[in-house]
């Protein structure tokens, strides 16, 4: 087990220093302030407005209000301060077949009858030859979605109300400041600077102290590597390996540009798949966040750019940035006394809103298994713990990621064409045969990705199963006919009785040009 | 189906229910019995669930079996030391702030208090005052609250066979079956019984228990040995006396040499005693168990356990369900559940048409998995337990599995039960037994530090008289008993 660096006493607080600001770092600082007893633990984040930080409009999955809640963070306030808009699912467009589209919705797929799954009733009915609508419009949340409204959903378990939830779209910068203050506001430290040399114990190869170009040390015995792509402590200090998974995601760049916001104000993403990659549009109250995620292999920056601007449906808004990443993971998140938070451990295309999870995912973990200077310091078997939660959370996103890219008819086109044809995980592989076989979806009691949302990608993707669970056959065939129908007209009532989209934010949580101001300075 | 008692029933009960009304034919093949009139099973809760789904009532079951409830086992080592804990079908303690209970326990603990973590289980504290607990809306607020039953296997094994009969299920006796293989895979085509009697079939479940006359036989699956994490056992089954009071819970005691479990039920207490192979002549085993037991033992039988388990539970089209495919220790009275385990999952996967490999694979896959994470529960009470006596030393050496390892290893560092899927026992179960053990964890999670050290008192003392007022409004076992069963004798 390390020691410490230092020579603490036992009741010194154990020195958390946070490499890095954005949404992991500040996410980290903010969440460590409110879980970790202030007595026993110190936090410090370095940061430098020198480096730009990644977040290009970033869309969320419905977890990150238990972040915020965990915080005591307050709704509208925080829509407010980010110019946030709400997030009922992910419009895939062109993803199977060009001029298709599908939502992947925050809720459920009807429901389940005689304790049989709603897919194998709705499978046995279209194999029967009996009236039933398209999968997608069984559910609440894509008629919503696709209709421009939004209300919260209903508490009434036996309401279809409550068979769904939502996230938010939020300006990433805004965010990353927002808990910027809520942590510097209780006691977290904040350092402005650039990291010139990183000092490590001589034996152990700790890391202990980072110096900044302006001279300034800052010494910590835990340090959490939020550095983005440049992994400054888990990668270049300590040379943890990188897992390449370009083989599986082959996207390697993004240009990412603003455009004006063009009403209506819809409440989900939309990713449009192009020759090369897809196309994100993030609509936030201000502006819409529009980004191209594509392979070089098969486009250049410039064609990109083209195709980016030529696609906008508003006048942009400055230059398109160009990122480039390779997708992949770190081997160890946590190695010695450094753990990597965000893009630091690994990168993951933002298809399916993932990043923010990951990073969130990350932070619980940590908080439960964090240090205890009493303990003795760093434990490996908590390290250990850690990696393998880590190893999980990304293995399962990426497995799911990949679905939408192999399940394709995207036919003559070669980034389409070549991953079509690629040899997948083998976990991914058996969902795939499972579903085909007999409309069977994986099941998880940890970690993502739901039943519902194996279901409304696969189906979306033009996955088609051959069979059903047989068990389904325990009802009459025109028993279920008719409450497919019924259940077909309580999606559109409910919906009908809604609120649209941009009314609803406008009501609960617009954001003011004055509060626009207040919120820009830190 | 072929095999035989409880397994075979069971099996065909539920696939008959499952699966009558979409078109399958359901047939059983019946071997000769193997039950001893002083068999008596203990069941864990989910088995409730399945009852249900067969359209069996409890009641009906309690009277017909001369059952008993179960909420959950209490271990007694000898000489106290360490003191007994008790492994309850309930959860220990509510959550404060978000913080699990156990932690904010832990801590209490190293400020003095003196209640054990049983204390803080409404299930627990219930099953030790001789009340049965009934869930309902008010012991919600208490957290999970649960219980299995001990009953007579004989007409339990009945009961079940005139359910399948009732649902449809074809019964063919036999003493003697040939398999005739054939088709692709070289799978099973039919089972050919005395007086030339050949059944066919598309799919054939292996019920028929340790022999795994078909998996086993006929497929040549092999068995592989678990004997480097549990070593094989000699188990002596047998019959006490009943209790005058019955005891809602089972007692397992432990001894130098193994441990000896009392089933109690309404009309005898059903005693199991394990130790290790080679170790004791039949009439020492025997002797030691009496003593044990501390009363005198009928219908006593001798059985030999090596646990282990199937390369494959589905191999072509022969599915092996209860021991054909997995064989366990006889400690937490797993048996009876995994055999509900393999019937539960073979009816989501069951084929929907000709081709089913992806269904097989993906079985293999969960029972493997379902499987390997009993194994590790089982394996961690031998790994760890402290209890004096050569049956412990020896069992202590064995090696544990790397991911009971991981789960022992965060446990230690942090009272953190590490997540897996496909887990029978819940992080409680996990958490009691590791304590029960002796274990204690080296730090806890920093953020019980917030709840303030008055605050957490308060919430103990409220905690502890709010089990012990709905303790006391529980009915009595044997109360309870005589209500559900109307008061008729056994």
């Amino acid at each position: 087990m390390s020691g410490l660096s230092g020579s603490g006493t036992g009741s010194a607080p154990l020195r958390i220093v946070i490499l890095g600001g954005g949404t992991a770092g500040w996410m980290c600082a903010a969440a460590f302030r409110r879980q970790l007893p202030a007595p026993d633990y110190d936090i410090t984040l370095v940061e430098s407005e020198e480096i730009g930080t990644v977040g290009v409009g970033e869309a969320t999955l419905p977890s990150i209000k238990v972040f915020n809640d965990m915080l005591g963070i307050d709704e509208a306030d925080f829509m407010r301060r980010t110019r946030a808009t709400f997030k009922l699912g992910i419009e895939f467009r062109g993803w199977d077949r060009d001029g298709e589209r599908y939502v992947h919705p925050f809720g459920a797929f009807g429901e389940p009858w005689g304790g049989v799954e709603f897919q194998h009733h709705w499978l046995r009915a279209r194999l029967a030859g009996r009236a039933c609508a398209p999968l997608q419009e069984y559910s609440l949340s894509v008629a919503a979605a696709l209709s421009n409204v939004f209300e919260p959903p209903a508490r009434d378990p036996k309401s279809i109300r409550s068979t769904y939830s939502y996230a938010y779209h939020f300006d990433a910068g805004l965010y990353a400041a927002y808990l910027r203050s809520w942590a510097v506001e209780r006691g977290v430290r904040r350092v402005e600077g650039l990291v010139s040399e990183i000092r490590r114990h001589p034996e152990r190869g700790d890391v202990m102290e980072l110096t900044l170009r302006s001279g300034a040390r800052v010494s910590g015995d835990f340090f959490v590597d939020c550095s983005g792509f440049r992994a400054v402590l888990l990668g270049r200090t300590l040379g943890v390996p990188w897992q390449d998974w370009t083989h599986w995601l082959p996207c390697d760049r993004a240009l990412a540009v603003a455009c004006r916001r063009a009403d209506p104000l819809v409440p989900y993403t939309r990713l449009t798949a192009r020759s090369a990659g897809w196309v994100w549009r993030i609509p936030l109250q201000h502006r819409t966040g529009n980004g191209y995620v594509f392979s070089s292999r098969f486009i250049d920056d410039d064609q990109a750019a083209s195709s980016l601007l030529g696609g906008l449906e508003a006048a942009p808004i400055g230059e398109p940035r160009l990122l480039r990443f390779a997708a992949g993971r770190r081997e160890r998140a946590w190695s010695g006394n450094c753990v990597a938070v965000g893009l630091a451990s690994g990168f993951l295309e933002p298809l399916e809103s993932t990043s923010i999870y990951l990073i969130q995912a990350a932070v619980t973990d940590l908080i439960h298994l964090m240090p205890d200077r009493r303990a003795g310091g760093i434990d490996p078997r908590l390290a250990a713990e850690f990696n393998r939660l880590n190893d999980w959370q990304y293995e399962r996103i990426r497995d799911f990621l990949v679905l939408h890219y192999t399940a394709n008819r995207r036919f003559g086109e070669p980034l389409w064409d070549a991953v079509r044809a690629m040899a997948l995980p083998e976990s991914l592989h058996q969902k795939l045969e499972m579903f085909r076989s007999r409309g069977a979806l994986p099941h998880y009691e940890y970690g993502l990705f739901s039943r519902d949302s194996w279901l409304a990608v696969l189906a979306g993707q033009g996955v088609m199963p051959e069979g059903y669970d047989r068990s389904a056959d325990g009802l009459p065939l025109d028993a279920i006919e008719q409450r497919l129908a019924e259940f077909h007209a309580r999606i559109r009532g409910a919906v009908a009785g809604m609120a649209l989209h941009g009314e609803y934010v406008d009501r609960h949580c617009a954001a003011s040009e004055a509060g626009s101001l207040a919120g820009a300075v830190v | 189906m072929l095999g035989r008692d409880v397994d075979l029933w069971l099996t065909a009960a539920a696939l008959a229910r499952a699966l009558g009304g979409c078109g399958v034919r359901v047939e059983a093949v019946e071997l000769a019995s193997r039950l001893q009139p002083g068999d008596i099973a203990a069941t864990l809760p989910p088995l409730e669930a399945l009852h249900a789904k067969l359209g069996l009532g409890e009641a009906e079951v309690i009277l017909e079996t001369a059952g008993a409830f179960s909420l959950g086992q209490s271990f007694a080592p000898g000489s106290n030391r360490p003191p007994p804990f008790f492994h309850a079908w309930g959860s220990y303690g509510r959550p404060i702030e978000d913080i699990e209970f156990f932690h904010l326990w832990q801590r209490a603990r190293r400020q003095g208090l003196a209640v054990p973590l049983q204390g803080f289980c409404l299930t627990a504290v219930a099953a030790q005052n001789g009340r049965m607990l009934v869930p309902d809306q008010t012991t919600y607020a208490f957290g999970r609250t649960d219980y299995g039953y001990h009953l007579h296997t004989a007409p339990y094994a009945a009961l079940l066979k005139s359910l399948a009969r009732a649902q449809g299920v074809r019964v063919h006796e036999a003493e003697h079956v040939d398999v005739e293989r054939g088709g692709a895979e070289a799978s099973i085509a039919a089972l050919m019984l005395e007086g030339g009697r050949r059944l066919q079939a598309d799919l054939f479940v292996d019920a028929s228990g340790v022999d795994a006359l078909l998996l086993g036989g006929a497929m040549a699956v092999p068995l592989h040995s678990w004997r480097r994490h549990l070593a094989p056992r000699s188990v002596l089954f047998a019959r006490a006396p009943v209790f005058t009071s019955i005891p809602p819970f089972a007692e397992i005691r432990i001894g130098p040499d193994g441990w000896t479990a009392l089933h109690p039920t309404r009309a005898a207490t059903g005693i199991v005693h394990a130790s290790d192979v080679g170790t004791s002549g039949t009439a020492d085993i025997a002797a030691a168990a009496t003593a044990a037991a501390g009363a005198e033992l009928t219908d006593i039988t001798l059985r030999r356990v090596e646990p282990g388990i199937r390369d494959a539970a589905w191999q072509g089209n022969c599915v092996g369900v209860g021991e054909a495919a997995a064989v366990f220790d006889p400690i937490h009275d797993v048996g009876l559940h995994a055999l509900q385990l393999g019937l539960v999952h073979l009816l989501t996967l069951f084929p929907a048409g000709n081709d089913f490999t992806a269904e097989r694979r993906e079985y293999n896959r969960i029972m493997r998995s379902r499987c390997e994470r009993i194994r590790d529960f089982q394996c961690a009470l031998y790994a760890l337990a402290p209890f004096a006596g050569p049956f412990w030393r020896r069992n202590r050496e064995l090696q544990m599995p790397d991911t009971l390892r991981h789960k022992v290893d965060t446990f230690r560092a942090r009272g953190h039960i590490a997540a897996m899927e496909d887990e029978t026992f819940f992080a409680d179960s996990w958490q009691v037994l590791f304590t029960g053990l002796g274990i204690l964890p080296e730090s806890l999670p920093p953020a019980v530090g917030r709840i303030p050290p008055r605050r957490l008192r308060e919430e103990i003392d409220a905690s502890l008289g709010r089990i012990h007022r709905k303790v006391l409004e529980q009915p009595r076992h044997d109360e309870y008993l005589a209500r559900f069963c109307g008061g008729s004798p056994v």
